[in-house]
Parts: C-alpha cells; structure tokens; sequence
C-alpha cells in the first residue's frame, strides 16, 4: 500500500529549481533512502511532503492526504526530523517532550512512559532536566529523534538520522528504523551518506538536480550489480573518483 | 599574531559582516540604508528647527543615540548572549575561527570589535552626523562641520562599546550579571545626586567642548576597552543549567494556550539570558533617555510637555523591543515540523505580547505620569495611547518584519516603512503633548480617539500578520524576504 507519492513536483527559488519533477512513491513496510548530494533537492521534496511549502507544479500524497490543500492534517499523521539546527530553546527535553505531546494532543501519561523508553533507548535519561540549549547536538539529536517518533506515526521523514550521533547510539537508531518499517510503517530517510543508505534502507532514491535519477531495491534477495556507490557516482557525477589523478589521492 | 595577520583578519571580518548585511537584508538593497538614516536625521533636524529646538539639543540627542547604539554593539563582538548566539552564531564563521585556527581568541575579538567600531561609525554614525546640514547650509565649512561631528559622535559611541565589553569580561571573570547591573544603578545614582551628570555630559558630547575632551574621551575608551580584553576570560563558558517542569504548570494557569505555544515563549523568555527582566530594561532604558531629553528641552526652553499624552505616546515604542524578545528563541521553520499554521504560531506570540508587554510599558508609564505630576485627564488620555498605540507599533512591527524584527531592523525598505507608519501617529502626538499643557477635554477625547482608532488598526495589521507570513512561508518566499 503506497503511503507516500511524488508526481511530477517542481519548485523553483528565484532562478534556482530546487525540484524538477520529482517523481516517487513509497510503500508501506518499505525504509526508503533518498540519497543525493547536497542542493539535490532533498530537503525541498521533504518540506512540500509535509506541507511547509507548496511545490510550483505537480502533486503529492502523503498517507493519503495532499499535503498542500491539508497541511496540518498530513503533520498530525507523519514524524518529521528537521535537519536544520533549532534556534536555543530554553524547555529541558521532558518539558519540551510535554510540548510535543500538547501539540498532538497526547495523552499525557502515554507521553511520559513513551519519553522514558526513548530516553533510555537512546541513553539521555540523565538529561532529561537539563535546559536544551545547554545539550550537546548529539544529544539534541536525540531529542529530536524522540519527538519525530513520539506520536508512533505511519510515515516519517527523516533529514540526516545519524548526524552528531556515537556509533553506539547510530547502530541503535539504525536497527530502531529497520525494526520500524518492519512493523509496516514507512520510513523516509534523506541523507547524502551512502554507507547508512546501503546498511539500512530496503530501497533507493538517487537525486540530482531536483528530480529522481535513479532507483535500486536493496532488500533482502535483490539482485547484486554494482556497488550502491558506483550506481550513486553514475548517475550523479560524469566525474568517476578512480579517473582522479594518483596525486591527489595520495596513492603511488 | 603578527600586524600581517592582524590585517588579514580585519579585512576578512569586515567583509564578512558587509556580505552577512548584504545577505540578510536584500543584497546591496542595505546599502539604501545608510541614505535613509541620513534622510531621516535630516528630516528630524529641519522639523526640530522648525518647533523651536536648537542645534544643541538636536547635537544631544545624537549622541544619546550614539552613545546606545554602541552599548547595544558592544555585546555582538562576544556572541555570548543567547540571543546573540541565535542571531550570528550560525552566521559568523570567522568569529569562531580561533578554534580551528592559530589565532588567540582575545586578539580576534579585539579585532572584531575594531571592525565594528569603524564599520558601524562609517554605515551608521556618519549619516547621523550628516544630518546636520540643514541647519549649517551647504557652505564651504559644511563638511568640516559634519567630520567634527562625526568625530564627536563616534567617540560617544566607541564608549557605548567599551562599557559594554567591560561589563561583558566582568561577567567572564565570575561576576554576577545583578551585581554589574547594580553597580550599574548606583554609579547612575550617585552621578545624579551629586550634579556629575552635567560633567560626564560635558565629557561625552566633545562636539562643543575642547580638543583636549575629545582627547581625554578617547584615550579613556582605549584604555577601558584594552583592560576589559586584557580581563576578558577566552575560556568561559557556562555551566549547564537544569530546571524542574515548569511547563504543563504554566500552561494550565493561562486562560488560553492551544497546542502550548503560549508557555514555550514564556518560559524561552523567562529562562535565556536576563531572564523577565529584559523587557523592563529596554523599556527603562527608553524612560531613562525620554525623561532625560524632557528635561534638557524644558531646561533650555521652559517648555514642559503634557507627561500623560508624551510618555503614553512614547513609551508605546516599546512594543518593538518587547517583540523582538519574544521571538529571539524560536522560528517559524522550527514549528513546521508539527500540526500548527503559521497563524497559530503569530496569535501565540501576539498573546505573550499582551501578557508581558502590559506590565512591561505600564511600569515605566506610572513612573513617569508620578515622577512628572501629570493631571488625571492627562494621565488618563495618556494611559489610552499608550494601549492604543503599543497595540498598533506591534502590529506594524510584526505586519513588516513578520518573525525577524531584529534582522530586519536593517532592511531599508522595512525599516522605512516602520518608521513612516511609527511617524503618523506619534509625531503629531508629540506636538499636541508639547503644544497644549495641560490638555483640554476636547483635546483629550480627540487623543484618547486616536488611541482607540490606532489600536484597532494594530490589531487589524497583526492579525493579517499571520496569513501574509503563512502565504510567504509555504511559498518558500519567507526566508529571501
């Protein structure tokens, strides 16, 4: 069952199209990498996904809700994790994990246990009282990861999951999400990183001046052909790093 | 670092706050600015020559603007306060460039606040100084009259900065940020009460005094900035702060807070650097110089304006530095991520407007009204414009400036459009404030009129604030506005 389709959007800033017709769908069940460089287009498809912006052209549908003639309504029903940095909040993660809850309309006790499970899955029970501007960023990372799951919702969108993390706490996002999609929701996970598309993602998306260049099912039985890497520098690069001079790679 | 370095950094900071201006204020459309804030002192001094108002006191004013606007500098070459690390610490790269470079962090920022003295006295000052023109003629002599101004001004505002970078290195060294403040009040007391403000004004406005104050003025701000560098800690930093829930109490104990965006702005506030208080500083800062300009013009003058219907009007100016605190720890984008409209997000913060602008403009008000001994009517008129027009200048405020008043400060078209829209009602609410002492009933209804219609226009504006802002977000326009 499709949770999640892009057709045809486009969306332009200025002179600069960030999105030229992005096409895709996801299915339910399915961790899909959206795997591009950086000005691919990532975070733009992301923001009109989940209704923050309006694409120019084109549709979207997101658990079968537009996202742009219902924004709110797709927002009540997907996690969102931002990439960008937040402005310093002054809330301790517990208290803004409260606000969280007030803006979805939790119920408060399903809040508290659910923050306790998180914070002990991901190892901040220690900080939970601690002012959020004082955190480190990998454990504001953590925080944020928290909330974009707090709600326990069908379909999250995920921007650089494993950014500031310990390899500790990144192995446990990692087979957190595997785990996720699993039980039949979908997972959205944008990122430029190609070892955590390859390791975790049932399927990719490669992305490229604002539109989807190329597709490879990773799962379980899919057939082997190029690495993810080579497929990745096809498709986005006419320049091959093997065709880089030795020099500048510092090998004889 | 060697002089060579010295140079390469200066050069690099001072074009990476000329492109960090440029970006955030519509490319070379900030280079409007300077033209408009010399239009602007130019247009104050024709219209103060015309009411009767001298150069000398005109030359007063712009160095208690100076002088501000160097206390208000003085903290950006530090990003140490929290809003200042929200504004450029993502911004600024080669301000933190002493940790992955060679270069001693107390020397880079000495730099940097070089940087910006000469920066903002060329952008900034200068055209203030200009200003002056009109009431010398375009003589010959016009030009030296403006650099001994500009001169006289950039000193008073080189000793805004030092001030502010010495309370800045106390605070570095272990020093309360209460007792800077109190020590703050009292040496303010004290130079009050002993009749040594005359002298430490003589002292900072050099324009009419000697060569050898200009001299002394200067040499005393290279020697209190070089101290607060030398005193300046590199390593500082704060301890990581704890605090119990406060959130779900405070959002029950309010009347409305859908989805609890009301409480997150009051407790962001309520916790970031210097904390409720704020508020009340800006506005006493704006009390302070409003009662000090009062009584230099019915010094020189005799001429007493009504207090009710001045202050009422003035102080309303307030509602800009109130917003501006509630939106320093927030973004719109931030909000994005969760089910509430933009709409939402601006009537949440038109509600902590009212909830801490009202004590925050009331306070400084009844101060005034008493100090002053205005009359009831005129106290009572007052008290309506100060409603009136607060609700208005914070409707104008976030109808231009949307989320991002203190970025947008610098924006010419933006901050042209605020200040004509700040013009129409408080100019001629200053005339009448001047003009007719005490007011009369007809007076006073016409006035407590206009507070009710400017009022209601505030609110009109702020509330389409939300779906114009709403429209530019989605639209992706927001963020180049």
């Amino acid at each position: 069952m499709v949770a999640i389709r892009a057709d045809g959007l486009e969306k332009s800033y200025g002179s600069v199209d960030a999105l030229s017709g992005m096409r895709f769908s996801v299915s339910r069940g399915e961790l899909f990498g959206f795997l591009g460089p950086n000005g691919a287009g990532k975070t733009t498809t992301i923001r009109v996904l989940t209704g923050q912006i309006v694409p120019d052209r084109g549709t979207a549908t997101v658990l079968e809700t537009d996202p742009v003639a219902e924004p709110i309504e797709t927002r009540r029903r997907v996690g969102i994790l931002p990439e960008q940095e937040s402005p310093p909040s002054f809330l301790t993660p517990r208290e803004y994990f409260e606000f969280v809850g007030k803006v979805r309309d939790l119920d408060s006790d399903r809040v508290t246990s659910r923050v306790e499970t998180w914070a002990d899955r991901l190892g901040f029970r220690s900080k939970l009282d601690t002012l959020h501007t004082d955190l480190s960023r990998g454990q504001q990372q953590k925080v944020m990861i928290t909330q974009a799951f707090l709600h326990e919702p069908d379909v999250v969108f995920i921007d650089e999951p494993l950014a500031n993390l310990d390899p500790l706490v990144q192995e446990q996002v990692k087979r957190f999400l595997v785990a996720y999609a699993d039980d039949g929701n979908a997972v959205f996970v944008s990122t430029h990183n190609i070892d955590v598309a390859a390791d975790v993602c049932t399927r990719v998306g490669i992305v490229a001046d604002g539109r989807l260049v190329a597709e490879r099912d990773l799962a379980d039985g899919a057939e082997d052909g190029d690495s993810l890497l080579e497929t990745f520098l096809t498709h986005v690069d006419d320049v091959d790093p093997r065709d880089v001079p030795a020099q500048m790679t510092g090998q004889p | 670092m060697s002089r060579r370095v010295d140079w390469t950094v200066f050069v690099a900071l001072f074009r990476e706050e000329w492109r960090l201006h440029a970006e955030l204020f519509g490319g070379r459309r900030f280079l409007l600015f300077p033209g408009l804030l010399a239009a602007l002192s130019a247009s104050a001094a024709v219209g103060l020559d015309a009411t009767g108002t001298t150069p000398g006191e005109f030359v007063a004013g712009l160095h208690v603007f100076a002088l501000v606007f160097g206390l208000y500098s003085g903290t950006a070459g530090f990003a140490g306060s929290d809003m200042l690390e929200n504004v450029f610490g993502r911004l600024t790269l080669l301000l933190s460039s002493s940790t992955t470079l060679p270069l001693s962090r107390r020397r880079l920022l000495g730099t940097f606040l070089v940087k910006d003295a000469l920066y903002y006295g060329g952008l900034f000052v200068l055209p203030m100084a200009v200003g002056i023109v009109p009431l010398v003629g375009a003589s010959a002599t016009a030009p030296l009259v403006v650099a001994e101004l500009w001169l006289s001004l950039f000193l008073a505002f080189v000793a805004g900065m030092v001030v502010t970078v010495a309370a800045i290195a106390l605070r570095t060294r272990g020093v309360p940020g209460w007792a800077i403040v109190a020590a703050a009040v009292l040496v303010a007391v004290a130079v009050w009460t002993t009749g040594g403000t005359r002298v430490l004004w003589h002292g900072l406005v050099s324009y009419d005094g000697s060569v050898g104050s200009a001299v002394v003025l200067a040499v005393s701000a290279v020697a209190v900035g070089s101290l607060a560098l030398a005193g300046y800690d590199p390593s500082y930093s704060r301890p990581s702060r704890t605090a119990s829930d406060r959130f779900a109490r405070l959002e029950d104990a309010l009347p409305t807070d859908e989805g609890g965006l009301i409480a997150k702005t009051l407790l962001d506030l309520a916790r970031s650097s210097g904390g409720v208080v704020k508020p009340f500083v800006s506005a006493g800062i704006l009390l302070a110089l409003v009662a000090f300009l009062v009584g230099v013009v019915d010094s020189i003058t005799g001429i007493e304006p009504s207090p009710g219907i001045f202050f009422g009007g003035v102080l309303g100016l307030t509602a800009f530095t109130t917003y501006n605190w509630l939106t320093q720890f927030d973004s719109v984008e931030e909000y994005l991520a969760y089910p509430v409209t933009v709409e939402a997000v601006f009537d949440a913060k038109r509600t902590a407007f009212v909830l801490v602008g009202a004590p925050t403009m009331a306070v400084p008000y009844l101060v005034a009204v008493v100090a002053f001994d205005a009359t009831r009517l005129d106290a009572l008129v007052g008290a309506f414009l100060l409603a009136g027009y607060s609700l208005y200048y914070y409707g104008l405020t976030v109808y231009v400036a949307g989320f991002s008043p203190n970025e947008f400060l610098f924006d010419a078209i933006r901050f042209g459009a605020f200040t004509v829209g700040v013009a129409v009602a408080l100019v001629p609410t200053l005339i009448v404030g001047f003009v007719v002492v005490p007011p009369s009933a007809p007076v006073a209804a016409a006035l407590g009129c206009a507070g009710l219609v400017f009022g209601g226009v505030g609110l009109a504006l702020s509330s389409r604030a939300g779906p114009r802002w709403g429209r530019r977000y989605r639209s992706g326009r927001a963020e180049s506005a």
